[in-house]
């Protein structure tokens, strides 16, 4: 068995729904995101074509973040196909981002949430950020879920990477990734995609698929189908 | 062990630590200790991004590393090859060797955001990661060197000398290699270009090992039979940096910025053909060489943006050092400096050391 994506560009109207469902649900530090998204744009007025491509880690069969990791802190786990990592093993040698060719991996270079212990308030009679955390409860900040503790700490540490782990957490409850729960327009498709017979499978023989970066022996289980724009009618 | 029995200068003072030199190197100790203290249990002040995280503190790791297998590559070569112009500064050699490793060591520390995770380096292996190995064969070199210096402060020779230098050689030699691996092995940066790496940063420990000796040391039969070995090995850096630049000009791999400036390869030339009359300058220009080398090489490769980072910082990042990357180099040049000249007031300059030994350490 192995957990796969399959993201329809046709389908993706470049909402990021994914995004913030993404950053809500796994508490991810302000400055980066666990899935994110590249954009681009060609040619020239008025014949201009953008596209968005909806991107995060790939828990690519060969993952060349698993190789580079002296501690086996980036890890595959043998159940699920995911890549995942450990905190308490990473010794933040970064050689998983240096490795990464998607640059989907980042490193906490101060403490997450760090402007959430602030004690000054901004007027008086206001909550300060410490005691609105206090008030409300949560880890490190008021908005952390405290369902992403069961699988990978919600208030990731200081000095250590971190990425998307495909919400590892909610795939243990028989849930979906929350960016494909979140997706309008049903562009996103999870399940197995080593099982010829999954959902996911009959999308990519209906409609090929490609990875991003292929060329380079990866192996991404983030396959893309169809293209960004609009259809074209004859 | 009976510590009494070591062959070392238990005459030593305080007053003899009142020098400018001293002073020098406990400010460096002071500032770059701070950056380092600060940058690990504080508050984040290098100047990394999320697309440029390798920088100066692993470049002087590089450095001082690099450095210090190329003394261990010299010394294993002088005992194999019976050259007892190097056999005689065995001492000396070693205890360079050890300064230049641990002040290298003291600069990676800056660098990890979880050193004390190392643990897992043991718990948890991963031969299949080049830092791993890279890693391990540094600790190796280290215990083997640490032993070495033992035996020597000991006045314990024998059988096991060979063996010990063959193991030196080898793993000295295979360390410096996998720096090159933990960069070549990066998949999908074009500027780190497979086993090229592995032998670049071989041809810069030996070119900067030796100009180490050649810079500090006033020992003119040493500096005239190792400067000839410098010579060499800057020509052939120069070399690879002129064959690397002329594939730069050539190739038309996407994503390739290019990491060799045009100046370095002369640089390295210039030092291969002044050296002979000039040596200590030539050394100095060796070294300046190898931090630039190894600098403009770690963070060119990172220039180029993956994914979706190219939406804050475009196709092609840039990078500037600040005064707190600074500080890193500053740290582990103080420890190397501060470990070297203990090393000098303990281990080198008195009676009892070879006689060649206590000559003119500077």
């Amino acid at each position: 068995m192995g957990y796969g994506m399959v993201i329809d560009q046709q389908l993706c109207v470049g909402c990021s729904a994914c995004t913030i469902a993404c950053k809500a649900e796994n508490n991810t530090p302000v400055g980066f995101n666990w899935c994110d998204k590249i954009t681009s744009t060609q040619g020239t007025f008025p014949d201009v074509r953008y596209e968005y491509i909806s991107t995060m880690c790939n828990h690519c069969e060969n993952a060349p973040c698993v190789a580079a990791c002296p501690t086996q802190a980036m890890h595959k786990d043998p159940d699920t196909g995911l890549t995942l990592h450990d905190p308490h093993k990473c010794i933040g040698c970064k050689a998983c981002i240096i490795n990464c060719p998607y640059g989907v991996i980042k490193y906490n270079w101060d403490t997450p949430h760090a402007n959430w212990r602030e004690g000054d308030r901004v007027a008086e009679g206001c909550f300060s950020p410490r005691e609105l955390v206090e008030e409300v409860g949560g880890d490190g900040t008021p908005h952390s879920n405290p369902e992403r503790d069961s699988t990978y700490p919600s208030m990731r540490a200081r000095g250590t990477v971190e990425k998307c782990t495909f919400c590892d957490h909610r795939l243990a409850e028989g849930l979906e990734p929350a960016c494909v729960e979140a997706c309008p327009s049903g562009a996103r498709q999870f399940g197995d995609i080593d099982d010829p017979d999954s959902e996911i499978s009959k999308l990519l023989v209906k409609h090929g698929g490609r990875g991003l970066r292929e060329e380079l022996g990866t192996k991404p289980r983030v396959r893309y189908i169809r293209d960004y724009g609009p259809q074209r009618r004859t | 062990m009976n510590l009494s029995s070591l062959d070392m200068n238990t005459n030593i003072n305080l007053s003899d630590f009142m020098t400018p030199r001293w002073a020098l190197i406990v400010l460096g100790l002071v500032i770059g200790g701070g950056v380092g203290l600060y940058e690990m249990f504080v508050g984040h002040i290098l100047a990394t991004t999320q697309v440029v995280v390798w920088t100066t503190p692993l470049v002087t790791y590089f450095f001082l590393a690099l450095a210090s297998t190329g003394i261990s590559l010299l010394l294993a070569y002088g005992l194999l090859a019976g050259n007892n112009t190097i056999i005689d500064r065995t001492r000396y050699l070693l205890v360079l060797d050890l300064a230049l490793l641990i002040g290298g060591f003291t600069a990676l520390a800056t660098e990890l955001g979880s050193i004390f995770n190392m643990i897992y380096i043991m718990l948890s292996p991963n031969p299949s990661s080049p830092i791993w190995w890279m890693g391990n064969f540094y600790t190796v070199k280290l215990v083997l060197v640490a032993i070495k210096l033992l035996r020597e402060l000991l006045g314990i020779h024998g059988t096991v000398d060979r063996p010990l230098a063959w193991a030196t050689l080898v793993v000295a030699a295979a360390a410096a290699m996998t720096i090159g691996a933990a960069l070549g092995t990066a998949i999908g940066r074009p500027d780190y270009q497979g086993v090229f790496t592995s032998l670049l940063m071989l041809g810069v420990a030996l070119a900067s090992g030796p100009a180490w000796v050649v810079l500090l040391r006033r020992d003119a039969e040493l500096a005239s039979h190792i400067n000839g070995i410098t010579r060499q090995l800057a020509g052939l850096v120069a070399l690879f940096l002129l064959l690397n630049l002329i594939y730069d000009v050539r190739a038309t791999t996407e994503g390739l910025v290019g990491w060799v400036n045009p100046i370095m390869p002369l640089l390295f030339a210039a030092t291969a053909i002044a050296g002979g009359m000039v040596p200590r300058a030539a050394a100095a220009l060796t070294l300046v060489g190898s931090f630039w080398v190894l600098f403009s090489f770690v963070i060119t490769g990172q220039l180029w943006v993956l994914g979706a980072n190219t939406s804050f910082f475009g196709e092609v990042s840039s990078f500037s050092p600040n005064l707190a990357e600074a500080g890193t180099i500053v740290l582990g040049l103080s420890v190397a400096a501060a470990l070297y000249n203990l090393g000098r007031m303990f281990l080198l300059e008195h009676g009892n050391a070879s006689p060649t030994a206590a000559a003119a350490a500077t």
